[in-house]
């Protein structure tokens, strides 16, 4: 074991002398390095679609509310509270005390000027779901706004208490997206001091975080986030002490990492989760995927169990339901299907396909995840031409239609509501392949009420069809490795949002 | 003088076997290339257990070198539970598949070119040395790649766009072989006794550039291993579950830092193929030119 640390050391050192730049982290000096895979467009919060844009989003900025990632409780942030004047309209009264990094007052203009630059689609905020829901807002006084909804939208806390920051309206007037991107300017506890676009952030902690958010104060002075894209490097990094915290480890590096006994290896549920999309209604023209019993015999013949285990192991569990159990109207109280081979040859055969048929297989991540179910297709005689695309042209080719059958993943952008994966994917939109009126008609009862128990009812009708008829084959839910250094406290959240403000050092 | 016909007969023969035997570089080259072409073909016998078979219970095992490690998979097992030895036996099919396929189409397309260039000189050596230097201008990884993103990756997109891209070598060197040769005195006196354009390119032309092609044709099946084993490793060549070494260096990468052989054995495999290419190409040109070599 001894020999093996000492080799392992030896690479990470090697590799890392091989990096452009050293690296001046840890403890001592009070400065977290953290790595990201990706390089980032753009780090304004509304022209960013990227994970990491939304973690350091959550660093630099602040909403009107705030989700405790524990309870689940909205907690009012720049508000300090907040009122349903009727199913289309929000009050809103705020804290008086907060001031942006640059000095700017905080105040009812801002949020006016936020929402309303953020309403008008002129300005192509994204992604448009985050900001389309509202009409305008209004100035009630200097410390208190008005928010009217287009129509009635209950995941609305949810969205401002996430993606929906406020912005100073004096200097983003001044400086515009390209501004705001290079010298980003918010209320939150960190303040940006350097941006290397799409290679490096640097953030101090902002002294005069307004005491009362229920983010809490930083506790680490600096944090330095670098873009390093191969997970390797960023191991061989880790190893040699140049960053001490990185996460997305695979699962198979996150067991040999923690064997070491060096790191600290934590691992969380997220709120993806993977699914088999069909061509029920024929977008893609005639088909196997077309008959239901295909479809229930292609839902036999998958081992989500055993891939789980293998394969994406962590907290990750089989998903019976098209969303992530801690979403708001997700039951897993609906129709399953146990692996069973012998039942998904009988099915097959049943439909007339005694002796199974191909099938064009598209999927744009875990590839190894995909193998695994390709081997258990197989079994039960269905053989597929596989073809592993790049995110984008998977998502182009299943939005045209192109895919009778494909493999993909969902992250619902952390929502904690069903209307941002169930509605996405069966409501008549571009991913729907069902296209299923009675489904379409209760996901729109749930999307659009704000009776709780209305709700409720509706997404379970619409989830129970679903799983009925198999139109989406949910698989498992996903999970994240996180890796660091011995010296920090860091606590995970089921959001995928990293909240470096809550870390300390030990 | 009536031992002459006979000497003259055998000299070139004999001569030619013992440069052949003497040749360390093609001996060794030929040596692995038909090791390799032997487990290609009998892949199905010498492999221990199905390539494609997965055992999740039984993922990455380690080679028997390692204490860990056990007879029952002699290269162990990939993040699939696949044996790996089988894998590399069957990959060697692929890898010599898109060798050899690449190289007989851009063989046929750059000789075709060459020749006709060579040959006919004027425009249509104008045309010719005009695509050859088109080609030339583009980067055959990136076009590959570009090529493969678009079309979609699969055995015979790879071997037909990698066909398409590698006869520029090809045609250089049939070019520049017949200019040579279009002057030669039996070519004049075959033109001269009215011998066929078709006839003389066939039987007086070709047979007089084929040692330069098979030389040509070697280091192209090189290349073209090489060029499917990075579409492969990243992710745009051959499509799993097909086992090609590059997709097996692909998919070992995640864990090079930790298990190591996941990387090293498909890549000592392909860097012994390509060598070995290599060696039996320089070897040929060796021993059938000897008066060129250095």
């Amino acid at each position: 074991m001894k020999n093996k640390n000492f080799v392992l050391s030896l690479i990470g050192a090697l590799a890392a002398t091989m990096m452009y730049s050293p690296a001046y982290a840890d403890k001592s000096s009070d400065t977290l390095n953290i790595a990201i895979d990706r390089e980032l467009e753009s780090i304004d919060n509304y022209y960013n679609t990227a994970r990491e844009g939304i973690v350091i989003s959550r660093m630099i900025w602040d909403g009107l509310l705030y989700r405790d990632p524990a309870t689940n409780e909205y907690i009012p942030n720049l508000a300090t509270s907040y009122e349903w004047i009727d199913s289309k309209t929000l009050q809103f009264d705020l804290r008086s005390d907060v001031n942006f990094h640059n000095g700017e007052k905080f105040d009812a203009d801002d949020v006016v000027f936020t929402m309303n630059y953020l309403a008008d689609p002129a300005n192509g905020a994204k992604p448009a779901r985050n900001v389309n829901w509202w009409s305008n807002a209004e100035k009630l006084g200097d410390y208190k706004v008005q928010l009217n909804l287009k129509t009635e939208f209950p995941a609305a806390l949810e969205f401002l208490s996430g993606p929906v920051v406020m912005y100073p309206n004096e200097y983003y007037g001044e400086v515009g997206p390209e501004g705001m991107a290079l010298n980003p300017v918010g209320t939150g506890p960190y303040m940006v001091t350097s941006v290397e676009p799409g290679k490096r952030y640097k953030f101090s902690k902002y002294a005069g975080y307004h005491s009362g958010s229920p983010k809490g104060s930083a506790s680490i002075g600096k944090i330095v986030i670098r873009t390093i894209a191969e997970s390797n490097t960023q191991l061989a990094e880790l190893f040699s002490g140049g960053i001490d915290w990185i996460w997305k480890v695979k699962p198979d590096q996150a067991q040999r990492v923690e064997a070491q006994g060096n790191f600290t290896v934590k691992n969380s549920s997220t709120m993806r989760i993977g699914y088999l999309n069909f061509d029920a209604s024929g977008r893609h023209g005639e088909n196997p995927m077309n008959d239901v019993r295909v479809r229930k015999a292609i839902a036999h013949s998958i081992n989500r169990e055993g891939i789980v285990e293998a394969l994406v192991q962590g907290e990750s569990i089989v998903v019976n339901s098209l969303c992530f159990p801690t979403q708001f109207g997700c039951t897993q109280d609906v129709a399953k299907y146990d692996y069973n081979p012998e039942k998904a040859k009988e099915l097959l055969a049943e439909a007339g396909y005694p002796n199974g048929f191909e099938t064009p297989f598209l999927a744009y991540r875990n590839r190894d995840y995909a193998e695994a179910m390709i081997n258990n297709l197989n079994a039960v005689g269905i053989t597929v031409k596989f073809t592993y695309l790049k995110y984008a042209a998977f998502r182009d080719k299943v939005q045209d239609g192109g895919s009778p059958f494909n493999f993909g993943t969902w992250g619902s952008y952390s929502i904690n509501d069903v209307s941002a994966i169930t509605s996405h994917f069966q409501r008549g939109g571009k991913d729907d392949y069902s296209r299923d009126s009675e489904v379409m008609e209760n996901l729109k009862t749930g999307d659009t009420s704000v009776d709780l128990a209305v709700r409720k009812d509706a997404y379970k009708k619409a989830l129970s069809r679903i799983a009925e008829e198999v139109f989406m084959f949910p698989l498992w839910s996903y999970n994240t490795n996180y890796a660091f250094s011995k010296d920090l406290n860091f606590n995970p959240t089921p959001d995928e949002i990293p909240r470096f403000f809550t870390a300390t050092w030990k | 003088m009536t031992n002459l016909p006979q000497t003259t007969s055998t000299l070139p023969v004999s001569g030619l076997k013992s440069r052949v035997l003497r040749h360390k570089g093609m001996m060794i080259g030929s040596t692995i290339v038909v090791f390799v072409v032997l487990l290609a073909l009998l892949a199905p016998l010498i492999a221990p257990h199905d390539p494609y078979q997965q055992d999740l219970l039984n993922r990455l095992k380690p080679p028997v070198w390692d204490p860990r490690g056990s007879w029952e998979h002699i290269f162990g097992t990939d993040h699939l539970g696949r044996d790996y030895l089988s894998r590399l036996i069957y990959g060697s099919r692929i890898s010599l598949l898109i060798g050899i396929g690449a190289a007989l189409i851009s063989g046929v397309i750059g000789t075709f070119l060459g020749v006709m260039a060579g040959y006919f000189g004027g425009r249509v050596d104008m045309v010719v040395t005009f695509l050859i230097t088109v080609r030339l201008s583009m980067p055959v990884v990136l076009v590959a790649l570009a090529v493969v993103a678009i079309v979609g990756g699969s055995l015979q997109v790879v071997i037909g766009v990698l066909g398409l891209l590698l006869w520029d070598r090809f045609a250089v060197v049939m070019r520049s072989s017949t200019l040579q040769i279009r002057s030669m005195d039996y070519v004049t006196a075959a033109r001269a006794v009215g011998c066929s354009t078709t006839r003389i390119l066939m039987t007086e032309v070709m047979p007089n550039v084929v040692n330069n092609l098979i030389v040509i044709a070697t280091l192209e099946i090189a290349h073209a291993i090489i060029l499917e084993a990075a579409l492969s490793f990243l992710g745009l060549g051959v499509q799993p579950p097909l086992p090609s070494w590059g997709l097996m260096v692909s998919e070992g990468k995640d864990m090079m830092l930790f298990e190591p052989w996941l990387i090293t054995i498909p890549g000592v495999a392909l860097f012994a193929l390509v060598l070995s290419v290599n060696l039996l190409g320089d070897g040929m040109r060796d021993v059938t030119a000897p008066e060129n070599r250095n």
